[in-house]
C-alpha cells in the first residue's frame, strides 16, 4: 500500500527515535533506582543531552517539512490549490468532488455522477479529493493510504491520494466528532478490479 | 552537584503533626473554614470522588466499546458519558487535585504557615462544585472541546447549564490561580527569587498560566450561551459566525490547560523526592529554567491542537511545528534532574518501601513515555497520516494525565495521609494499588497507542470488526477494569484504615538507610 504522504521510510526512523528516547529514559530510571553503583551527573551531561535533542528536533522539522512539502506541491503543480481549481485537474487521473454532511460523504465525479458514501477509483490513479462540508467541522481519512484532513463549513480542501494497486474496498472515515452520528459517517473506497477483495 | 545552598532552596519541610484533622472538621469547617489544611482536604476528598465518578463513566463506556456493535448504550447516552468523563476528570479531578495538593503543601514549603487568599480558593472550590452540578444536570454531549457549529445543534433543553458549567470553572481556576500565584508572589519578595523553592517557582507558572488562559475559556463558554441562545452569532458560521477565532480562543485555554495538572503534580515530585531521599535535588537551576520555558512555550504552541486545518498552514504551520517539538527540552531538563538526583547517592529503604515513593516513579516512567512520543505528535508530516483524532492522541495525553499526574496526585495524597488523619493506611493495600494501576495505565496506554497507529478514530460507540480494532478494544476495556478495581482498593484502605490503621506520631516518613536506624521517631504503635 502507498502511503499517501510518502512518508513510510521517513516514519520508521522518526519512530526508532522516539523508541530509544524512551529507552534511554526508562532505562536511566530504573538504572538509577536498581543498579547498586552510584553516580553523580555533571552538568555537561545535561548540556550535551540539550543539544542532542536540539538536533533531533532540527532533523525531524527538516524532514517533516520536506515531505509535507512535496505533498502539497504536487497539489500546487497542478493549480490545485485554489478553490476554483476543480477544472484544472488535469494532472490527475481522477477528481472526486466530496461532500461531508452529518453523517456521511457524497462523491461527485467529473462527469456529475453522485455516489452516496463509495468513491469508486482504478488501481494506482492519482486521485484528488475536492472537500467541503456542508454543516459542521469533519474529518476525512483513508487509513489505508493514510491521510487525514480537518475542513469546516465554508472551507474547501483538498487532498490526493494514490489508489492502492489491489482491488478491494477499502474504509474512508470522519475523524472529528460532528455529532452522535459520527461512528456511523463511513465510506468505501473502492478500487475496481477483477475481483474486489475486503481489505479495508 | 549539590550545595549547601541547594539544601536551602528545598524550602521548609512539608511535616505536621499527625492528627485526626479529617475527624476533628466540623460542618462548619467543612463549608466555611479558610484554614488551608481544612480546604485542602476537602478539595483532595472533592477531586476523588470526582475521579470516582468519572471513572464510573469510563468503566461504562469501555464496557460499550469491549466488543464491536451496540451492547448497552446509544450514541447520544454514550456521547454523554464521554462527556462528562472528560469533563469530570480534567475539571473536576486532575487539576483541583494537585492543585490542593499545592495549597496543602505551599503554606510549609514556603514558610507561611497560611494560604495567602485562602478567601480566593474557597471560592474556587464552591464555584467548581455548582459547575459540576450543572455539568451533570445538563448531560452534555458535545466531547469536552465543544467544537461549534456542531456542539450549537446538539443537546437537550438544558444544555445552556453545560455552557454556564464552563464559564464557571474558568472563574474557578483563575480564582485558583490568584491564590497560588500570590503565594509564590509573596514567597519570592520575602526569601529572594534565588532561594525560591521550586514549589514556588511552579506556584508562579501555574498561576500564570491559570490567570491569562482562563478568560478566553470564560469568553468562549459564555459566547456559546447566548450563540445556543441566539442571542448573538459569534461562532456559528451558519449566521455569519467564525469557526477559526473559536479555535485559537479555546486552545488558547485548551492546551496551557493541559500544563494546569502538569506544574503543580511537577512541584509536588520536586517536594517529596528530597524528601524520602533526604537530600536536596540535583540542579535547583535546572528545574527553574525548565518551569520557565515550559510556562512560555505552553502559551504559543496551541495551534497544533487543529493543525490539519486550512487555518494553520505556512509559516504558522512550521512555526507550531518547531516550537512543539522544542516542549521536549524543559521536559527533559526535569526528567533528567529526577534521574540525577535518584542516581547521585544511595536510595533509602525506607523510601523504596513508601508507598508514595513507589506512586513517583511510575509517574516519572510515564511522563517518559507519553513524553517521548509528543516527538511525534508534533510533526506535521505524521500528524497529518495517523496522529490526528486517533487513539494516538488519547494514548499519549492518558499516559501524562493518568500516568504522571494521576499517580502523582495518589503519591501526595498517600504522603499527606497520616498528617490529616493520625493514622497510617493499609501498606498492603497501597501495594495491591499501586500494581492494579500500574498494570492498568501501562496497558491501556500501549493498547491506544496501537489503536492510534492503526488509525482507530476518536468518540465512536461502535467500529468495525476488524481484528486490528476488536482485539486491543477488549484489552483496553480489560486494562481499564484494572485501574477500576485498583480505585475500589484505594478508596477501602483510606475508609478502613482512617479508624482501622495504626497511629501515627512524630515523622511518618523518616528516612532510614540500609546500615542505620530510623532518622526520627518511629510511630508509637
Amino acid at each position: 500500500m502507498e502511503n499517501a504522504l510518502g512518508l513510510t521510510g521517513y516514519q520508521a526512523t522518526m519512530m526508532t527515535i522516539v523508541f530509544a528516547l524512551g529507552i534511554l529514559g526508562i532505562g536511566g530510571l530504573l538504572m538509577a533506582i536498581f543498579w547498586p553503583k552510584r553516580w553523580k551527573m555533571k552538568y555537561r551531561m545535561e548540556i550535551g543531552f540539550v543539544v542532542l535533542l536540539a538536533v533531533l528536533v532540527w532533523y525531524a522539522d527538516r524532514k517533516s517539512t520536506e515531505v509535507y512539502s512535496a505533498y502539497q506541491a504536487d497539489l500546487n503543480e497542478s493549480g490545485e490549490l485554489s478553490v476554483d481549481g476543480y477544472e484544472a485537474a488535469g494532472e490527475f487521473d481522477r477528481t472526486l468532488r466530496v461532500i461531508a454532511f452529518q453523517w456521511g460523504f457524497a462523491f461527485l465525479t467529473e462527469e456529475d455522477e453522485i455516489s452516496r458514501n463509495a468513491a469508486v477509483v482504478q488501481p494506482g490513479e492519482r486521485v484528488l479529493f475536492e472537500i467541503i462540508s456542508n454543516d459542521v467541522i469533519h474529518g476525512f481519512n483513508i487509513p489505508a493510504v493514510g491521510i487525514t484532513t480537518e475542513f469546516g463549513p465554508g472551507e474547501n480542501r483538498q487532498v490526493w491520494i494514490r489508489a492502492p494497486k489491489e482491488p478491494g474496498k477499502y474504509l474512508i472515515q470522519c475523524l472529528n466528532y460532528c455529532g452522535v452520528g459520527h461512528a456511523q459517517m463511513k465510506a468505501w473506497l473502492v478500487v475496481e478490479g477483477p475481483e474486489e477483495g475486503g481489505e479495508v | 552537584m549539590t550545595s549547601a545552598n541547594d539544601t536551602a532552596r528545598m524550602g521548609g519541610l512539608p511535616h505536621w503533626e499527625p492528627a485526626d484533622v479529617l475527624g476533628k472538621m466540623t460542618l462548619s469547617d467543612l463549608l466555611f473554614s479558610l484554614d488551608y489544611r481544612h480546604i485542602a482536604i476537602k478539595g483532595i476528598l472533592t477531586s476523588i470522588v470526582m475521579l470516582g465518578l468519572g471513572g464510573l463513566m469510563a468503566m461504562l463506556f469501555r464496557t460499550e466499546l469491549a466488543v464491536p456493535d451496540i451492547q448497552f448504550f446509544d450514541a447520544r447516552p454514550y456521547m454523554s458519558l464521554m462527556t462528562l468523563h472528560g469533563m469530570l476528570m480534567v475539571f473536576g479531578f486532575v487539576i483541583p487535585f494537585v492543585v490542593n495538593l499545592m495549597y496543602y503543601m505551599m503554606p510549609k514549603v514556603l514558610g507561611t504557615d497560611r494560604l495567602i487568599f485562602a478567601r480566593g480558593a474557597q471560592w474556587s472550590y464552591w464555584l467548581l462544585i455548582a459547575a459540576a452540578l450543572l455539568l451533570v444536570i445538563s448531560r452534555p454531549d458535545f466531547t469536552w472541546t465543544f467544537y461549534p457549529p456542531m456542539s450549537l445543534r446538539v443537546g437537550g433543553e438544558l444544555i445552556w447549564m453545560g455552557y454556564l458549567a464552563i464559564v464557571l470553572v474558568a472563574i474557578s481556576e483563575f480564582l485558583a490561580g490568584c491564590v497560588v500565584i500570590a503565594n509564590g508572589w509573596s514567597a519570592a519578595k520575602r526569601i529572594g527569587w534565588s532561594k525560591l523553592p521550586l514549589m514556588g517557582w511552579a506556584a508562579i507558572s501555574e498561576g500564570l498560566l491559570l490567570t491569562i488562559s482562563t478568560p478566553a475559556l470564560a469568553f468562549v463558554g459564555g459566547a456559546l450561551m447566548t450563540d445556543w441562545l441566539g442571542t448573538t452569532a459569534l461562532f456559528d458560521p451558519a449566521r455569519g459566525g467564525d469557526i477559526p477565532t473559536f479555535m485559537f480562543l479555546f486552545w488558547f485555554y485548551g492546551h496551557p490547560a493541559v500544563y494546569l495538572p502538569l506544574m503543580p503534580a511537577i512541584a509536588v515530585l520536586y517536594t517529596l523526592m528530597p524528601r524520602f531521599l533526604g537530600r536536596p535535588i540535583w540542579s535547583y537551576w535546572s528545574g527553574v529554567t525548565a518551569f520557565a520555558i515550559l510556562t512560555v512555550l505552553s502559551f504559543v504552541v496551541y495551534p497544533h491542537h487543529f493543525q490539519p486545518a486550512n487555518t494553520v498552514s505556512g509559516l504558522l504551520e512550521r512555526t507550531t511545528q518547531i516550537l512543539t517539538m522544542l516542549i521536549f527540552i524543559p521536559s527533559t531538563l526535569h526528567v533528567f534532574n529526577w534521574i540525577a538526583t535518584l542516581w547521585y547517592d544511595d536510595i533509602p529503604i525506607s523510601a523504596k518501601r513508601a508507598i508514595p515513593f513507589k506512586f513517583i516513579i511510575a509517574a516519572i516512567f510515564f511522563l517518559i513515555l507519553g513524553g517521548v512520543t509528543a516527538y511525534l505528535n508534533a510533526q506535521i508530516a505524521v500528524n497529518a497520516d495517523f496522529v490526528h483524532n486517533t487513539y494516538f492522541v488519547p494514548a499519549h495525553f492518558h499516559a501524562m494525565f493518568v500516568g504522571f499526574m494521576g499517580n502523582m496526585a495518589m503519591a501526595g495524597v498517600y504522603y499527606l495521609y497520616p498528617y490529616f488523619t493520625g493514622r497510617m493506611f493499609s501498606q498492603r493495600m497501597g501495594n495491591l494499588h499501586f500494581w492494579l494501576w500500574q498494570v492498568g495505565i501501562l496497558g491501556k496506554v500501549m493498547m491506544m497507542y496501537y489503536l492510534g497507529f492503526v488509525y482507530f478514530p476518536r468518540w465512536v460507540v461502535d467500529y468495525l470488526p476488524l481484528p486490528q480494532w476488536a482485539i486491543p478494544q477488549l484489552m483496553l476495556t480489560g486494562a481499564a477494569y484494572l485501574i477500576g478495581l485498583g480505585f475500589i482498593v484505594f478508596v477501602f484502605n483510606i475508609m478502613w484504615s482512617s479508624t482501622r490503621g495504626r497511629t501515627v506520631q512524630g515523622d511518618p516518613w523518616p528516612v532510614e538507610m540500609a546500615d542505620t536506624p530510623a532518622t526520627a521517631a518511629a510511630p508509637a504503635e
